[in-house]
């Protein structure tokens, strides 16, 4: 076998890994206000999908279709953190767990009902004609998955370091109580933080499609391999979502190549096990995780 | 300047306010001390909305801000510097008071400049703060942290200043250097309400005093008022 073929193998999987990434980034995002996350995710990934192809069906151009299906997503997270986190947070519950899990369960049976059980393709302006990069195919498909996903990560680590509100995050997820005594809305700021991870799924649902096609199954498939990735990489570190991400796509796509296309899922759970077994602040984490 | 009137609060069902009333004036000193669980954290809290009175009001420059969450009285001009301090400790001592005077920087960018002048008057009063600025606030001591967290609030340049037992669990040397600090505050005219342990020490520095027993006020004065009642006398100064 020849060794370009296992490279290209590890490319194209790790560029898959990237959307895992982002859909875990979701995750850390709401997890870093409020210690909580949305285990519906992988469906608000899916519905946002949808959505923007609806929105696509209208006939606008393309990068206002995106920007429209990345506002759906962020008012879709808005929703989540009203019906199913805030009640919760203020009662210092864990009630989220399962309330999440129970948006999730609604909204696949919405777009279920919406937009029907089969597999869609999803039209994009951008090429699947393979370029030869260095002896490698990748499409610009692909390269726009890898930039979109960069990009966007980039630009909220940098909000978040850079500017007063995004400090103001990192300050109510240290104290609730004495950010709220600075005029720092912890409410307010949980939202922010769902409406960011929104509109973060809803990219990564833009972004996967046109390889994957939209259908209401792809949400299970991703959110599991997105909260292995978390998991793995631990709930804080931005970096360790990306270098992990890339690592489990890569793994994956050589274990269905060698062992059998049923062994695709084998590594993330694997990887999830023996995180939690041996390291369960995760690989970048420093907080321990809570136990519920 | 802040006004309490028959304010009654508590946590669940246990109520610990029963109509604790007080007065601060503008630019004044007023101490609040009491035996432990009479209410003095409870009536800090309670002003700055960290919990919802149950009835009575709370008047800041005349205006009523009962009930409203405590993001919104801070915002209106009301510091409270917490019990057991509560600093942001993954955050470096800059971000701390920077994120003090939330309510009147920019959101976005250009607030280090805006919050330079007041950042300057901090380190005036804290040269530690200064050679501490990019420390993470969790690794300061907690005489350091107190500091932070009177700087913090001075930040937001508020109208009153609550601070909730200043000198708790600190060496005798700190506490001196905080109420040097509080005195320094008072001579630049902010108005401070104070819970302090530390009788004999807050009534040296306070314009004015309220005694608290069971979750009311007991008795009030001047500081040479009290001194003079021997009932405080025995039970506090003693």
């Amino acid at each position: 076998m020849p060794v370009s073929f296992i490279v290209q193998m590890a490319v194209s999987g790790a560029l898959m890994g990237l959307v895992y990434a982002l859909v875990a980034y979701g995750f850390q995002l709401t997890y870093a206000t409020s210690k909580s996350l949305n285990f519906g995710q992988g469906e608000l990934v899916m519905v946002s999908a949808f959505a923007t192809l609806s929105i696509m069906g209208t006939g606008l151009p393309y990068p206002l279709v995106v920007l429209l299906g990345l506002l759906f997503g962020a008012l879709l997270g808005l929703a989540v953190e009203r019906t199913g986190v805030r009640l919760a947070l203020e009662q210092k519950s864990e009630g989220w767990i399962l309330l999440t899990i129970i948006i999730g369960l609604f909204l696949f049976s919405f777009a279920e009902n919406v937009w029907g059980r089969d597999d869609r393709p999803f039209p994009t302006p951008i090429s699947s004609q393979p370029l030869n990069i260095l002896g490698i195919d990748v499409t610009p498909v692909e390269l726009s998955v890898a930039v979109g996903v960069l990009a966007v990560m980039l630009l909220v680590e940098a909000f978040k370091r850079t500017t007063l509100l995004g400090k103001a995050f990192e300050a109510v997820s240290a104290d609730r109580d004495a950010s709220e005594l600075m005029g720092i809305s912890a409410t307010r700021t949980v939202m922010l933080s769902y409406a960011l991870s929104g509109a973060v799924a809803a990219l990564a649902g833009i972004l996967v499609s046109p390889i994957t096609t939209v259908g209401p199954t792809m949400a299970s498939a991703l959110v599991l391999k997105a909260f292995s990735v978390a998991v793995v990489a631990g709930l804080e570190s931005g970096f360790g979502v990306v270098v992990v991400g890339l690592f489990l796509g890569a793994l994956e796509s050589l274990a269905s190549f060698y062992v059998g296309s049923g062994w695709r899922d084998a590594p993330g759970l694997v990887l999830l096990i023996l995180a939690l077994a041996v390291r369960p602040t995760g690989v970048f984490g420093k907080a321990v995780i809570r136990k519920v | 300047m802040l006004e309490v009137k028959e304010l009654y609060a508590g946590y669940g069902l246990s109520e610990v306010l029963v109509g604790t009333s007080l007065t601060v004036e503008a630019g004044a000193v007023v101490a609040l001390i009491g035996a432990n669980g009479a209410g003095k954290t409870t009536t800090m809290r309670a002003i700055s909305g960290m919990i919802a009175p149950s009835r009575g009001e709370v008047l800041l420059d005349g205006q009523p801000v009962q009930g409203l969450p405590a993001s919104k009285i801070a915002r209106l001009g009301l510091a409270h510097s917490p019990e057991g301090r509560k600093v942001f400790a993954p955050l470096s001592v800059e971000d701390n008071l920077l994120l003090g005077a939330f309510r009147h920087l920019p959101r976005f960018f250009g607030f280090r400049k805006a919050g330079a002048a007041d950042l300057a008057h901090v380190y005036d009063l804290f040269p530690r703060l200064a050679e501490r600025r990019g420390q993470l606030a969790g690794t300061l001591s907690g005489g350091e942290q107190q500091m932070l967290a009177i700087g913090r609030a001075l930040m937001a340049r508020p109208k009153v200043m609550l601070l909730d037992e200043p000198s708790m669990g600190l060496a005798p040397v700190i506490v001196q250097e905080v109420f040097r600090t509080i005195r320094r505050l008072k001579a630049e005219g902010m108005t401070m309400l104070l819970v302090e342990q530390f009788a004999q020490a807050a009534l040296e520095v306070a314009d004015h005093a309220f005694v608290m027993e069971r979750g009311r006020i007991a008795v009030h004065g001047t500081p040479a008022d009290l001194r003079r009642d021997e009932r405080v006398v025995a039970a506090y100064l003693g």
